[in-house]
């Protein structure tokens, strides 16, 4: 016979009151030690008060209010330990050059993409001039057909504004060319093939005005990382759209989880790339009195080092295959 | 309403309430007016800083200023992860609104999960206003949009339900003590008892004190009675 409702909420009650007391507490950031002993003491019990209630007070406001409690406590006591110093160290020495080295495939498609929209947005200005009318934006064309750089223009605002502005734009390019996956990876796919459309119509249309060289020496300081960063946010696109269409054998929401994770891993591991490319963009690509060789060189080896880093970095310590 | 069972170490079932559409769009709306109010002053202020009208920042180098104005607008990426690995869960709207995101064992996130469904606001709001992310939690039996069903997130309910005061059975009462849901049930009666109908007050009162007279605690049957008297007095 259980004990009465009455009896059983009267006895345990002050031990309810003072979790919920020391959870106040933790939630305030004000615990003890001796607290944290307490804590671990009266979550026990109360679980096992809860325990007690489903069994024989079922439906009552003592269960569901010892559930509220026991959540509450559960909430706060489970959490992921706290190595986050040691964690990133690792991810940067081994993990994300490892990741994106493991899913190359999907890096290889990605780049293919951006290629084929280079080349289709070229094609088109070069075939339709009419094409230029569609593709170029309005303002890029105005100052070519004027005879001047339109990236000219980012030297009238001051080179911080500038980074900061290009910086945030670039992340919002690369966010959605990784949640685009989720379209089935109809996003991801449109992303770089518009993005790489773009490039490629603007530039043969600079080439068609003479201008090739100019805009080749502006976007080569900062290009090979930028693209590339993105090139990297499809590829993650892209292992999320697998994931969609070709669960395997995992039900297809866990198997999403656990590639999306991969993928997220790889796109938030390259973005403080993009936020420092971000700085090169804004202060050395349209800076007149830095000579273009300059921006050439430093550009290649910006973009030699991120893929240095992306395939090699980490191998010492991965076990050999 | 949805719910989410977990199972702890402890071997006991909890029983998660999650929060539905209706909850995570009020708890968006409180984040975006506060996103948008710091973005505000941010601009007033950094707008200052750029041209420098007032001769105060003149001592930063440009590139101490550059790393401000990104690092201000970098919080527009920032915000909600940050929040969400720090305060356990909840942004500002979400503890306005007594929510928090926890994953499907009813922990709070780890960075990448809460990285994972901020990043993916960019897909859950297309077309405009999270229209598929809504759409996503309608369909979706946990309420999750896309970016949840990413991250393996579900967004939890942190309401407290308030113990009613149980009286513990009076040592000497006749018969056997009441059974937990018709002790609940007085409980019921008598927190709810002042918002009743005069009338339906004093027959379920009535009702009340005929089966259960004898067997309630002695402190309850007072309060039951009185309850009645109260509802037999005529209105004057």
């Amino acid at each position: 016979m259980a004990e009465p409702i009455g009896a059983f909420a009267a006895r345990r009650r002050p031990d309810w009151e003072a979790l919920s007391q020391l959870l106040n507490k933790l939630d305030a950031r004000r615990l003890q030690l001796p607290d944290v002993e307490a804590l671990d003491r009266l979550y026990r019990r109360a679980a096992a008060d809860l325990a007690r209630a489903q069994r024989d007070y079922a439906g009552t406001d003592v269960h569901r209010a010892l559930n509220a409690l026991c959540a509450r406590a559960y909430g706060r006591i489970y959490r992921t330990p706290r190595d986050r110093g040691a964690a990133l160290r690792r991810f940067y020495r081994a993990e994300l050059p490892a990741l994106v080295r493991a899913e190359r495939r999907f890096v290889a498609v990605s780049a293919s993409l951006l290629l084929l929209g280079l080349v289709v947005g070229a094609l088109a200005v070069a075939g339709q001039p009419r094409g230029a009318e569609t593709l170029v934006p309005e303002g890029v064309k105005r100052s070519v057909e004027a005879g001047e750089m339109w990236t000219d223009v980012l030297l009238l605002s001051p080179p911080e504004e500038a980074a900061s502005r290009i910086a945030t734009n670039n992340l919002a390019v690369v966010a959605a060319t990784f949640a685009g996956g989720l379209l089935f990876g109809l996003g991801t796919a449109a992303a770089l093939v518009f993005n790489g459309g773009l490039l490629g119509a603007v530039g043969l249309y600079c080439a068609r005005h003479g201008m090739l060289g100019r805009l080749l020496v502006f976007v080569s300081a900062h290009g090979p990382v930028e693209l590339s960063v993105i090139v990297l946010a499809g590829a993650a696109g892209l292992m999320v759209a697998d994931a969609l269409i070709d669960p395997g054998d995992l039900p297809r929401g866990a198997h999403l989880q656990a590639r999306g994770r991969r993928g997220a891993a790889i796109v938030l591991g390259c973005a403080p790339f993009l936020g420092l490319i971000g700085l090169v963009e804004g202060y050395v690509s349209p800076a007149p009195f830095v000579p273009g060789w300059v921006k050439v060189a430093s550009g290649a080896a910006l973009g030699v080092a991120l893929w240095g880093y992306l395939l090699l970095g980490g191998r010492a310590r991965e076990p050999a295959r | 309403m949805d719910r989410l069972d977990v199972a702890t170490p402890e071997r006991v079932a909890l029983d998660l309430p999650l929060a539905g559409i209706g909850t995570r769009a009020l708890a968006y709306l409180v984040d975006a007016a506060a996103l948008f109010a710091t973005w505000v002053v941010a601009y007033f202020v950094l707008s200052l800083l750029v041209s420098d009208v007032l001769g105060f920042f003149q001592d930063f180098s440009g590139l101490a200023k550059a790393l401000l104005v990104g690092g201000v607008f970098f919080t527009q990426w920032v915000y909600w992860t940050a929040c969400e690995v720090l305060f356990g869960g909840k942004t500002l709207g979400k503890r306005a609104l007594r929510i928090r995101v926890a994953r499907s064992d009813g922990s709070p996130p780890s960075v990448l999960e809460s990285a994972v469904r901020n990043l993916c606001r960019a897909v859950d709001f297309l077309p405009a206003l999270y229209f598929l992310g809504l759409m996503t939690a309608l369909v979706n039996g946990r309420s999750q949009r896309l970016g949840d069903l990413l991250a393996g997130t579900v967004l939890v309910r942190d309401g407290e339900v308030t113990l009613p005061r149980y009286e513990p059975p009076a040592p000497g009462a006749a018969g056997p003590p009441l059974s937990p849901r018709q002790a609940d049930l007085v409980r019921a009666f008598l927190e709810r008892a002042p918002g009743f109908d005069p009338a339906a007050r004093r027959r379920l009162g009535r009702r009340i004190l005929d089966r259960f007279g004898a067997r309630l605690p002695e402190a309850d049957r007072t309060a039951v009675a009185a309850a009645v008297a109260v509802a037999e007095q005529p209105r004057g």
